[in-house]
């Protein structure tokens, strides 16, 4: 026990809080603008994956990190414009087509890594990215090594916090994009391309949750493996209900799912007699804890998950 | 107008298999193989000889009993996606009761079933009492219950009931087994619960007025609820039976084939289940023989891998096509657009609220 009560304990827990809330936060803002504009995408685990693959692979051939990333930013795109493409201009249900990608996606890259490294058993490092520091910051005690001594990727998750917030709440171009999702008839009306900005939400979600997902293979454990999202997606999506679709609220609620995470790492190496598969379940008991007592019926945008046909009357 | 719409129901998924096939040839062409002679080595794999048709509907069979958990549950309009930790929880529980219980014989098998089938309710009813009470979103519930299911099984076989020093449990009784067909048709009795659940499951829905009201529940739960029908009632009923289904097929699982848990035991089943059910329009007959042909592609799809070194994903992908497929294909037809070009009815506005969750 004393080693609860131990400084660097804490100091560990918290940045491994940050680090680990990082691909969760991506894929939850991911979602947050995709259900602004009315598309409830829950194949976010799929694009994860795929996200996750693509930028493996090419940070490994490229051997450089930035690359992999905007690979697997781009690979997102590319695999949720299937999502993007059925839904807004099929009307298809969102729901069957997230669950469409989350089955389609992981095979796919499965496939394509099965191909590139022809069934080899043994695991391939890949690239990582280095911690840059920010200057004076991180030589505060305690708050710097927590907050300012990562990988310029984390920085990025959570400058993209205040940024969204700004965009949806004080910018024309914000306010129209969340009309699409509370309204999309009225939003018409008043000369708002509904299809353009629900394609616009499509590509925003699938490059933020495809750098989620790359963020995994090459900024947390820098090999492949399959599972490896671990339905963090799923995590995202009620991270967003719970955040109540505001984007300081999905930044807490991903902190919360990022310290359960580092906790469940933590106490597995801190008493490793504790079967670690009950360690494991932390995350997702959490979360349907935090769900049992936060969730609230009626809220979010209006026209969430509905189909919107435009001929229609 | 029906007519017309039971037809559609026939011909899209058949035609998504069809394309799906035709992509995996060109992807299989793309790898510089012979498509023709890879579905050729595919289906002789699956369909070669008697006993190897018996394996594919022994890969089918868990296949059947989670694509009838999502189809149930989908048609009173509610995501229980927790097929696969449903699965899982009725093993554990049937094994749990096998080796600790001392019963032998038939009467161990039934109760072990019945068991298993209980767990499976109660697992699959923690989403529906969530959704009901707390206004939780059912499929986040039942993913997460999914791997707190998984990692359970991981403690139960690399702890509790761990045999020796492989991670795996104690194998159950030998006079726990259910009894195959024939030795030359090795496909165990639990085929024949999988297919008598699908009938009765299609009976239920289409002819019986409860699984009427479920049906109206999940087309559209306000006007049921305007209507007298108790709508909770029934989203709690569905999750109830088709989590017991769920349980159920993880106890036949474990009775017929696995005998034993260890890693990997279930894994994928729920999803899997999840796009039997949408192919197959979520009719419980029409469920079954999806799985079959799944079963099929993977049976097949090891034989493809031995003799011409094509990767078994080939297989996933055209899985996963089928579903986006069949699913694009019922979406397409639903347009107001192309609704007028296919009858000459007035296109009314309909099932818009269908698919609301949130």
């Amino acid at each position: 026990m004393e080693a609860f009560l131990n400084w660097n304990f804490f100091v560990e827990l918290l940045l491994s809080t940050v680090r680990m809330a990082t691909p969760i936060l991506f894929v939850a803002l991911a979602e947050t603008y995709s259900e602004r504009a009315g598309l409830v995408n829950i194949g976010l685990d799929g694009i994860m994956s795929f996200g996750a693959l693509i930028g493996f692979l090419i940070g490994f051939r490229t051997g450089n990190p930035i690359t992999g990333i905007a690979a697997g930013a781009l690979s997102g795109i590319a695999i949720n414009m299937i999502y993007a493409f059925c839904t807004i201009k099929l009307c298809a249900p969102q729901i069957v087509y997230g669950m469409a990608l989350n089955i389609f996606a992981p095979a796919l890259a499965s496939f394509i890594y099965r191909l590139s490294f022809s069934d080899t058993s043994t695991l391939i490092q890949g690239v990582s990215m280095k911690a840059v520091p920010i200057p004076v910051l991180s030589k505060i005690p305690i708050v710097g090594p927590v907050f300012f001594n990562h990988i310029p990727l984390v920085y990025f998750a959570y400058l993209l916090v205040p940024v969204t917030a700004v965009f949806l709440n004080r910018t024309k171009a914000g306010l129209n994009f969340k009309a699409v999702g509370e309204f999309p008839k009225a939003a018409e009306t008043l000369g708002i391309n509904v299809t353009l900005q629900k394609y616009i939400a499509s590509i925003i979600c699938g490059a933020l949750a495809g750098i989620g997902g790359a963020y995994l293979t090459i900024c947390y454990t820098s090999t492949y493996s399959e599972g490896i999202v671990a339905g963090r997606g799923f995590i995202a999506l009620s991270a967003v209900i719970f955040g109540r679709w505001m984007p300081t609220g999905v930044l807490l609620a991903c902190l919360l799912f990022g310290f359960c995470d580092a906790l469940q790492i933590r106490l597995q190496l801190l008493s490793p007699s504790t079967p670690y598969q009950m360690l494991q379940m932390i995350p997702y008991l959490c979360t349907l804890f935090v769900l049992a007592f936060f969730g609230i019926k009626k809220s979010g945008p209006k026209a969430n998950g509905q189909p919107y046909y435009r001929e229609e009357r | 107008m029906k007519q017309n719409d039971n037809l559609t129901k026939v011909i899209i998924p058949i035609i998504s298999i069809l394309v799906a096939f035709v992509i995996g040839g060109i992807i299989i062409l793309c790898l510089g193989k012979n498509p023709i002679k890879a579905y050729g080595y595919l289906f002789s794999g699956a369909f070669g000889s008697s006993r190897k048709v018996a394996q594919t509907l022994v890969i089918a069979n868990p296949l059947i009993f989670t694509g009838l958990t999502a189809a149930i549950s989908y048609k009173c309009g509610v995501f229980n996606l927790g097929g696969e930790g449903q699965f899982i929880i009725g093993a554990i529980a049937s094994i749990f009761f096998v080796t600790k219980s001392g019963m032998e014989g038939i009467p161990a098998i039934l109760l072990s079933l019945l068991i298993g089938a209980a767990s499976g309710a109660i697992w699959g009813a923690i989403p529906g009492i969530l959704k009901i009470t707390r206004g939780l979103n059912e499929m986040i519930v039942s993913i997460m219950l999914n791997y707190v299911a998984a990692l359970f099984m991981g403690y139960v076989y690399t702890t509790l009931l761990r045999d020796g020093s492989v991670p795996q449990t104690y194998a159950i009784p030998d006079s726990t087994k259910i009894a195959v067909i024939s030795k030359n048709f090795p496909i165990h009795w639990g085929i024949g619960i999988a297919l008598f659940l699908a009938f009765a499951g299609y009976y239920f829905l289409f002819h019986t007025s409860k699984g009427f009201k479920l049906r109206a529940v999940g087309l559209n739960a306000t006007a049921s609820f305007f209507n007298g029908f108790p709508v909770n009632r029934y989203i709690l009923f569905s999750f109830i039976i088709s989590g017991a289904v769920a349980g159920l097929g993880g106890s036949v699982e474990l009775h017929g084939k696995q005998l034993r848990l260890m890693d990997g035991f279930g894994q994928g089943y729920g999803f899997d289940g999840v796009a039997i059910a949408l192919i197959a329009q979520l009719n419980p007959i029409g469920t079954a023989i999806v799985a079959f042909i799944f079963a099929v592609l993977r049976k097949g799809a090891s034989t493809l891998q031995t003799g011409m070194q094509v990767p078994t994903a080939v297989v996933d992908i055209i899985q996963a096509l089928v579903i986006i497929f069949a699913v694009a294909g019922t979406a397409l037809l639903k347009l107001p657009s192309m609704k007028q070009i296919f009858s000459k009815q007035s296109v009314k506005k309909e099932g818009t609220n269908k698919w609301k969750l949130f």
